[in-house]
């Protein structure tokens, strides 16, 4: 499960981890080594931390039904898919206002 | 520091990193569940033992929420790919 996780979701940044540059996501060519690691440990952290957050935050919105049953419902599937989506969306929005009042300031 | 060694030693750096990673995520994982399913099930205080309906809502608390990270898992790669495509895309 959480290797799917991190199989799935980070093997795009440990792609761009590969040796002689970070590739086309952080834009910079030639990157210290030193540096490399440190971002990909700091990319980690958050990755982990937003997982987590994910997890709290839709058991406690999408788990109504208190285990009335093992498996999970359709309604508290098709919720809990719609919370990851509006979750990232969130996340989208909150980092655009958060470069524009930047930039203006 | 590293600028010493080879890539293959920071690559091995980084599965090790992943994996302490992964094993302190799955205790905290593991406490949080704990916590959740005897707040949510356990009420009942005059015996010292679980009785029967609290043992299969702590069952179920248990199954439920496990089918529940895998499927936030699920979701969260697919966004997570679709989100590293948009930020290459913008050409970050």
């Amino acid at each position: 499960m959480f290797g799917g996780v991190f199989g799935g979701g980070s093997q795009k940044p440990a792609g761009q981890m590969a040796p002689g540059g970070m590739g086309g996501g952080m834009g910079q060519a030639q990157m210290d080594p030193n540096a490399q690691l440190a971002a990909a440990e700091q990319e980690m952290e958050m990755v982990t931390d937003m997982f987590a957050r994910l997890g709290d935050l839709c058991n406690r919105k999408c788990l109504i039904q208190r285990y009335s049953d093992e498996e999970l419902t359709k309604a508290e599937s098709v919720c809990t898919d719609r919370c990851v989506a509006k979750y990232f969306q969130v996340n989208r929005e909150v980092s655009e206002k958060l470069a524009k009042l930047s930039q203006t300031n | 520091m590293y600028n010493n060694y080879g890539a293959s030693y920071q690559e091995q750096w980084l599965q090790q990193m992943m994996e302490q990673k992964q094993l302190k995520d799955f205790m905290r994982m593991y406490s949080n569940l704990v916590s959740r399913c005897f707040d949510d099930c356990v009420a009942d205080f005059t015996s010292n033992t679980l009785n029967d309906k609290e043992l299969t809502c702590v069952n179920r608390c248990t199954q439920k929420n496990m089918k529940l990270n895998e499927r936030i898992g699920q979701r969260f790669a697919e966004e997570n790919a679709k989100l590293m495509e948009d930020q290459a895309k913008m050409g970050r």
